[in-house]
């Protein structure tokens, strides 16, 4: 999910760039279009230069503080900023999200994004009202999940239901990012259940979970981002230390885990997977699988965005969001590579007039599944 | 003054290799020493030749010394991380004998080096030859006491402690305390002060880091020791605070004693402010009564006993300040530059773009802008002061802000301890610069 948004960023910064370049005289008035098109700017391209150091084996500490707290003003200050003559009122939402508990208001963006990407537009009273002009702002507020520091304390930042579509079918079309990070973060579940000391090709993702005894469900994949920032590319040289952090961030994720999968189980989110494959493919690989499809599904639901539990009473909106996140992640079916099956999510529902090409997710299950078979055979 | 070339060290090629780009320069005590470190991790030491008794009336010139590799590449295989030899600082220990001590560091280990001279050689040995091989036991017929000739001067430089393990992120900062015993090493987070003999410990003195590192938004920029109180330290951060720490206070140093920040300044708030704020460097005055801290676009004296306010700010380039968008997109904003004092306290100098160099004169606020430019290269001559033109009409001789190579960076200079001498690092070249005598 965190990857997904990865994505859509990256496309729109590449626009970004070209349509809002640097003026010379920063504009102070807040109220000015110039000052907007300024604030979006500097946005994007700090967007850009944060994921570019956290690509990097290792940023520079000092450099990720300074772009992320120059991202967090950004954001705060947006929503700060009377909203000009746009289609819609002004952020009057966000004194009611600042008041949330870190919680909370992570899920409700969440479930704003879930309800939103599959038309359920207006199903979150308090974030339905404050809708924002461009589809920039949803890539905006995506981020600010995925930086180390954000998606706690910019609980007033303004979430968009406008061009969903376009940013739920960029999100595929990054195959770098999303591709080798999703995949990344599968085999290490799947390693870390095996004894023995993971390869080196997967110490990138590893590193974030190096702080976790051990990963927890559902919200990790938005924390680990995070962790994947600062606190996971620089390991503890002392072991006290390194078990301090672990169990810090497991009480972080219990409470964060809590609020979000209580009302579903496993089963639930699970129902239209076919995990038989899956299971005989972790077979393969050598994990240790206890029958059910449970313990393969605990790994990867670890791996899964958090869902809202608001709208627990029909399964079709999980389904679908379910759909929507895993279009990121490897598809079941490709994990077998005797599977013919190149469309990333055959046996799940989908509506027609999903906004995801199927084109790209041909492209991304063909990689995905060359990806498997190497795995696998090797 | 009037300032005039002297020397430039380095290759004149138009392509730069990566690792002969010069990462620090430092002058010891008696400023007769020279240090500089590279990207590559080497150390090349000049030293002051003695006047010629012809001319008097020249300073004598600085010619290589010593040169030797610091530091290594390393390869961390936890972390599967390359762990970079450029040196990051160094620092000369005062003379105590008659070899010469300094401390090099790169992102994560300190070490300890002695250069000596040898310039004798004891011959006549009874058991060898010259040449080394073994004497005959029944050839020796009587015994002689060997002799100390003299040879040509061999300088070597030693290891005599690495200083490793201490520091999981990476060391912007070491400092030599007044004691002569210890010093202090900072990272981005923790700052350790060591015993110089004792290498496999040390004891953490400053951690700001949070428990959720998802909460963590400064981190440490420098860190200095008082030159004169061996308790008292002071570290910078990036948001642009001064703390300093009194080590009698308590073994950790986090609460500090004084806590130093201007108030900013709302009218030229934006969405760079923080960014510009983060100081870079800083540096105690020689008479431990001042300070001075560098961020983007100032230099900063600050009265140890204020802690509001500082007492003198000099504007580098405010020319930058709306260039500041593009400045961030080209990451130059990030730059960071050095400051450093005269060895009176009277003036500070500091680098620039476009190979400029500022002066500030504390005494009659004058500044003076030069460049360090092959062009301006001639032997003794006097360096003309340059300007940049902020205005719209461009004088002659001045240079428009967009006309600037921001590639062409001054982030290390150094002044002599005591006479108006200065080196100034521009990319792999090294100037010397000294002041016209009469």
């Amino acid at each position: 999910m965190v990857y997904a948004f990865h994505c859509s960023l990256k496309m729109i910064m590449k626009g970004q760039k070209r349509k809002f370049p640097p003026e010379d005289v920063e504009v102070s008035d807040r109220c000015s279009p110039t000052w907007e098109s300024q604030r979006q700017f500097v946005f994007s391209v700090s967007l850009s230069k944060y994921q570019r150091g956290q690509e990097l084996p290792e940023p520079s500490l000092r450099r990720s503080v300074l772009i992320a707290n120059t991202l967090r003003q950004i954001s705060l200050e947006a929503c700060r900023a009377p909203c000009v003559e746009r289609e819609m009122s002004p952020c009057s939402s966000s004194s009611a999200l600042q008041g949330k508990e870190r919680e909370s208001a992570f899920s409700e963006v969440t479930a704003a994004k879930h309800h939103s990407a599959v038309g359920f537009t207006n199903s979150h009273p308090a974030l339905g009202s404050c809708p924002v002009p461009s589809s920039n702002y949803l890539s905006n507020c995506a981020t600010n999940r995925c930086p180390a520091s954000y998606h706690l304390n910019t609980s007033d930042v303004p979430l968009s239901v406008g061009d969903e579509d376009e940013d739920w079918g960029s999100m595929s079309t990054d195959p770098d990012f999303s591709l080798s990070a999703a995949i990344s973060s599968i085999l290490t579940a799947l390693d870390s259940t095996i004894d023995g000391s993971p390869q080196a090709a997967l110490r990138t993702p590893l590193r974030s979970l190096e702080n976790l005894s051990r990963p927890s469900e559902g919200s990790m994949a938005g924390v680990k981002q995070g962790v994947r920032g600062y606190g996971g590319s620089w390991e503890q040289h002392q072991q006290q230390e390194e078990e301090e952090e672990c169990r810090m961030r497991e009480s972080n994720m219990e409470a964060m885990r809590s609020s979000y999968l209580s009302d579903l189980t496993v089963e639930d989110l699970f129902q239209d997977i076919d995990t038989s494959l899956l299971e005989r493919d972790m077979g393969v690989l050598g994990f240790r699988g206890s029958g059910g499809g449970y313990p393969a599904g605990d790994d990867l639901l670890r791996y899964l965005p958090p869902f809202s539990p608001s709208s627990s009473t029909s399964s079709h909106p999980f389904s679908l969001s379910l759909n929507q996140n895993l279009k990121c992640l490897p598809s079941f079916s490709t994990f077998s590579p005797l599977s013919s099956s190149s469309c990333s999510s055959p046996s799940l529902s989908l509506q027609p007039s999903s906004p995801f090409s199927g084109q790209n997710h041909v492209r991304e299950g063909l990689e995905l599944e060359h990806l498997m078979e190497i795995l696998v055979e090797s | 003054v009037m300032w005039c070339f002297s020397q430039v060290k380095g290759a004149i090629d138009e392509d730069v290799a990566e690792a002969d780009i010069i990462s620090t320069v430092e002058f010891n005590y008696s400023g007769e020493l020279l240090a500089t470190g590279d990207k590559g991790g080497r150390v090349v030491i000049f030293q002051h030749e003695q006047e010629s008794k012809n001319r008097p009336h020249l300073r004598g010139e600085y010619n290589v010394y010593s040169t030797f590799q610091s530091h290594e590449p390393e390869f961390d295989y936890l972390k599967s991380l390359e762990i970079e030899e450029k040196i990051n600082k160094i620092r000369w220990l005062p003379q105590q004998n008659a070899a010469h001590f300094l401390l090099s560091t790169n992102d994560k280990t300190i070490k300890l080096w002695k250069i000596s001279e040898r310039d004798k050689r004891a011959e006549g040995y009874n058991l060898k030859d010259e040449d080394g091989r073994l004497r005959d036991p029944f050839r020796i017929t009587s015994l002689r006491v060997p002799v100390l000739m003299p040879m040509d001067l061999m300088v070597e430089a030693s290891p005599r402690r690495i200083f490793a393990n201490a520091h999981t992120y990476h060391i912007n900062s070491i400092s030599v305390n007044s004691d002569h015993e210890t010093y202090l090493s900072a990272d981005d987070l923790r700052i350790n002060l060591w015993h110089l003999e004792i290498t496999d410990r040390s004891f953490n003195i400053v951690d700001i880091k949070p428990a959720n590192m998802e909460e963590l938004t400064e981190v440490i920029t420098a860190a200095e020791c008082h030159p004169h109180q061996c308790n008292v330290f002071v570290y910078s951060s990036s948001k642009g605070t001064i703390r300093l720490c009194d080590m009698r206070a308590a073994a950790l140093c986090d609460r500090h004693s004084k806590f130093f920040e201007e108030p900013e300044d709302p009218s030229s708030r934006s969405f760079f402010s923080e960014i510009i704020s983060s100081i870079s460097d800083v540096k105690f005055s020689h008479s431990g009564r001042y300070m001075m801290t560098r961020d983007y676009l100032s230099v900063k004296v600050w009265d140890l006993n204020m802690e509001n306010r500082p007492v003198e700010t000099y504007q580098v380039h405010e020319y930058l300040r709306s260039k500041l968008c593009s400045l961030y997109e080209n990451d130059c904003i990030f730059d960071k530059f050095e400051c450093c004092w005269n060895g009176s306290d009277s003036a500070i100098m500091t680098g620039s773009y476009n190979n400029f160099f500022r002066m500030f004169d504390r005494n009659t606020r004058r500044d003076i802008t030069l460049e360090a430019s092959r062009e301006s290269s001639k032997p003794r001559a006097t360096l003309k002061p340059r300007k940049v033109s902020t205005g719209g009409k461009r004088k002659k001789d001045e240079i428009s802000v967009d006309s600037l190579d921001f590639n062409k960076k001054i982030l290390h200079t150094a002044w002599h301890p005591k006479d108006n001498v200065i080196a100034v690092a521009a990319t792999n070249n090294l100037y010397i610069f000294q002041d016209k005598i009469n």
